[in-house]
């Protein structure tokens, strides 16, 4: 984290979400932010990746959906994921709880996250990947595409697997205002 | 490691509450000071052997408000509400687990290879079949195995099919000896001989030695009404233990063993012997030449780790080729109950995804939480603290009670150990206000207004016998260390290699007993008794892990952090290299800064290059 941030570093919404002039969001019509969440400098949110429709067809708008309360450390990257479906390639919405942060440096491609969701710095969070509500990911995990992480998990490993259960208290311990 | 850490102790191996007790309800009072008196007496060291086991995070421990007491995973029971598959998240009713071996059935498995789940792919660009199983991480696919599927659908029952084809007959082409010639003496002796040479087969899979023995057996158990198992019932048992441990469906359930009519219990202990003495013999069937010349083939690579063989069963398979994608073990959701008094603590909702609890008794809602941060955050960092030197640290007790409560803290003028560290706890005796409501307090009603916080609110001053600053619901007070000086790698080669302090003696564990006392209001069912106040008291156990003791007047750098740094150079250097006087010679050496480093500078120097912890 530099030692002092300058004034005016971030843009304040409505809502209270806080996002740095520093960071680079794509299509941000095909964004939302819950409220009061952060994100910081260096983030990467791809909202222009989104679903692609045949003309003339509506489809939804939104790309990534994030919840309340929500913590996007440093340079980490928001990519909603992709696959080929009926010949063409087309990016799938993503959708992230509240509570949820984000470390520094991971890049997250899920297609749902939970909430009282810890994602810890340099984790790669594989394409449409399933993370339900609290679940832990240490450090430098890279978690498979199409995984499904249950509740309760603390995930490690590259490939990321379930090592141990979170308490009962995990949900306090998640938390952070 | 990161520091600091806060662990509490369970009291529960020194306790009677690890066993059952009978359900006679002790009178509070009573309790509390028998508990009193056992904690006084005894002291609590947390390089004992046995507190590895005792201590725990706040976190993981839950509460019994029957037993008055905390909770940690050792001394309380898991019942299970419900099984799930981890991976697709459905129920496993409970009647199904035993028959599914505890696995998905659900096209759910996972990479023998890397361990992540499979998915279901096509092998055409055109989406059609055949299938099989990939893994996106490592990209192993069940074709390397020979499998391929005809549809995307019911994996596991193809699977099975396919495994029952794939591996009696091709995987082993002569499969053909009788049970007869292969188990030559086994009317005599229960023991398995070795498979004669003559034949140069492959060597019998488990699955092939287990339906054998299941024939063996069951041929015997016709023969013959009784043998030297006693009678045809304990063979039954015994390929009923057999059928339910191994991943053959079916088999009565082994519970029926033990309750067995017309067994003695030595008689039951001598069959397990003979299974297990049978287990190794077929550990040793193994044709070491077959074997020896697939390793020359294979190489290193095609040989399976630790780690692999232990996930697909015992004996799991040698090499690569023969290993298959299992399906994903289920996990469980469990209630948890109190050893002592079987009382419910933690209750989830029995759906599987939703993370709700109906009943949760943890134990930081009832005993007050510590929090531990630096004085000076940021000059020196907690895996260098310099020796002989006052380290002050701000312990905060965080109460998450209703009620203010009076707060105790007790330490050991000495860390136990080899080379204690001083502590003193500036006010040890405190007050902490009630978790009362923020609205409760702004509006200044209920208890928050009588608590007076201005007069207990801390100077920050730093004096024996006050606190340093308290808020609504926490005190903070100051805690000062000063760790003894460790004998050098450099004495203790002199000294030999007895006295040299291993990795925990640069440790900095102080155990700090907290009592809590506190007076509350009773609740009654029938509402009345409102003004009856009750005295509570609670004392525990916690170990703060402070940090690590550094080198005097060294200055540590992140490649030097531990013990194992300077030895590298000092090797490096030779031991005739340096003058072995106690200067930081070496750490000249190593840092590359040109000017003679003095102790006092040692700290702010080296912050800036240590990644700084603050823990708010
Ligand atoms: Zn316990
Ligand atoms: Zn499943
Ligand atoms: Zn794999
Ligand atoms: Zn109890």
């Amino acid at each position: 984290m530099p030692p002092k941030q300058t004034k005016g570093e971030y843009i304040e919404t409505d809502t209270g979400n806080k996002v740095s002039r520093k960071s680079v969001i794509l299509g941000s019509q095909n964004i939302i932010l819950g409220g009061k969440t952060i994100i910081q400098a260096d983030c990467t949110i791809r909202g222009d990746l989104r679903r692609t429709v045949a003309p003339g067809q509506q489809s939804g708008n939104v790309a990534i959906a994030v919840g309340r309360y929500c913590f996007l450390s440093r340079s980490s990257v928001l990519r909603p994921p992709g696959k080929i479906a009926r010949g063409i390639y087309s990016y799938y919405p993503m959708k992230i709880g509240d509570h949820v942060f984000v470390g520094e440096g991971s890049v997250v491609e899920a297609a749902l996250i939970g909430s009282y969701v810890h994602i810890s710095k340099d984790c790669v969070i594989g394409k449409f990947t399933i993370i339900k509500d609290c679940v832990r990911i240490e450090e430098g995990t890279v978690i498979a595409p199409n995984s499904v992480i249950p509740s309760f998990s603390v995930v490690s490993g590259r490939p990321g697997v379930v090592v141990a259960e979170l308490p009962e208290t995990a949900v306090e311990g998640l938390e952070r205002a | 490691m990161v520091f600091p850490t806060i662990h509490i102790s369970c009291p529960c191996a020194d306790s009677i509450s690890i066993t059952p007790k009978p359900a006679k309800k002790k009178s509070r009072s009573h309790k509390a000071a028998e508990e009193e008196e056992s904690e006084e007496e005894e002291r609590f060291d947390p390089r004992s052997a046995r507190s590895n086991f005792s201590l725990f995070p706040l976190e993981s421990l839950l509460y019994c408000e029957d037993c008055n007491q905390i909770r940690c995973p050792r001394c309380v029971h898991d019942e299970i509400v419900c099984y799930f598959c981890p991976s697709c998240l459905f129920e496993v009713p409970s009647s199904a687990i035993k028959s599914d071996g505890n696995r998905c059935t659900r096209n759910c498995f996972s990479c023998p290879i890397c361990f992540a789940s499979l998915v279901v792919a096509s092998t055409r660009d055109d989406q059609s079949g055949p299938y099989v199983l990939l893994c996106p991480h490592c990209h192993w696919s069940s074709s390397e195995i020979g499998i391929e599927f005809e549809k995307p659908t019911s994996i596991t029952t193809q699977l099975a099919q396919k495994l029952k084809t794939v591996s009696t007959p091709s995987v082993t082409p002569a499969p053909s000896a009788p049970s007869d010639s292969y188990f030559p003496t086994i009317s005599i002796t229960p023991t398995i001989s070795l498979p004669p040479n003559d034949a140069p087969r492959a060597p019998p899979t488990t699955a092939e030695m287990y339906q054998r023995l299941k024939v063996h057996y069951a041929s015997q158990r016709a023969s013959t009404g009784t043998d030297e198992f006693g009678s045809s019932n304990a063979l039954s048992r015994l390929i009923g233990l057999y059928s339910s441990t191994s991943l053959t469906v079916g088999g009565p359930k082994p519970r029926s063993f033990s309750g067995g009519s017309g067994i003695s219990k030595p008689l039951i202990g001598r069959d397990r012997k003979s299974e297990w003495s049978e287990m190794d013999h077929t550990l040793e069937i193994q044709n070491e030449d077959t074997t020896i010349a697939q390793l020359r083939k294979q190489g290193f690579a095609g040989t399976t780790s630790t780690a692999q063989r232990l996930n697909q069963g015992v004996p799991g398979p040698l090499f690569t080729q023969d290993v298959r994608p299992l399906a994903v073990l289920l996990r469980t959701k469990r209630s948890k109950r109190c050893r002592a008094c079987r009382h419910i603590l933690v209750k989830p909702e029995s759906k599987v995804t939703t993370t709700r609890f109906r009943i949760k008794l943890v134990a930081m809602n009832y005993i007050p939480s510590l929090s531990i941060s630096r004085l000076d955050p940021g000059s020196v960092s907690y895996n260098s603290l310099t020796p002989l030197t006052t380290h002050q640290f701000l312990l905060t007790v965080t109460n998450p009670l209703f009620d203010a409560i009076n707060v105790t803290l007790a330490t050991p003028q000495r860390t136990p150990g080899r080379f204690g560290t001083t502590v003193t706890i500036l006010c040890p005796d405190f007050e902490v206000g009630a978790n009362s409501d923020i609205w409760d307090e702004a509006l200044g009603t209920g208890d928050a207004a009588t608590g007076g916080k201005n007069t207990r609110k801390g100077k920050k001053t730093g004096n024996t016998g006050t606190v340093w600053d308290a808020g609504r619901n926490w005190t903070t007070v100051v805690i000062e260390i000063v760790p003894p000086l460790l004998p050098s790698e450099y004495t203790t080669d002199e000294a030999g290699g007895k006295d040299s302090p291993t990795e925990d003696d640069y440790l900095v564990q102080v155990p700090v007993s907290v009592r809590v006392e506190y007076e509350t209001d009773v609740e009654r069912e029938d509402g009345l008794g409102k003004e009856v106040k009750e005295r509570r008291e609670h004392t525990y156990w916690s170990v703060l892990g402070l940090g690590r003791i550094g080198k005097f007047g060294a200055p540590t750098t992140p490649l030097a952090v531990g013990t194992g740094g300077p030895v590298d150079v000092l090797g490096a250097l030779g031991p005739s290299g340096v003058g072995l006087g106690r200067s930081s010679t070496y750490n000249v050496a190593k840092v590359g800064s040109s000017p003679p480093i003095v102790a006092g500078m040692v700290g702010m120097g080296v912050a800036g290059g240590l990644g700084k912890r603050n823990l708010k």
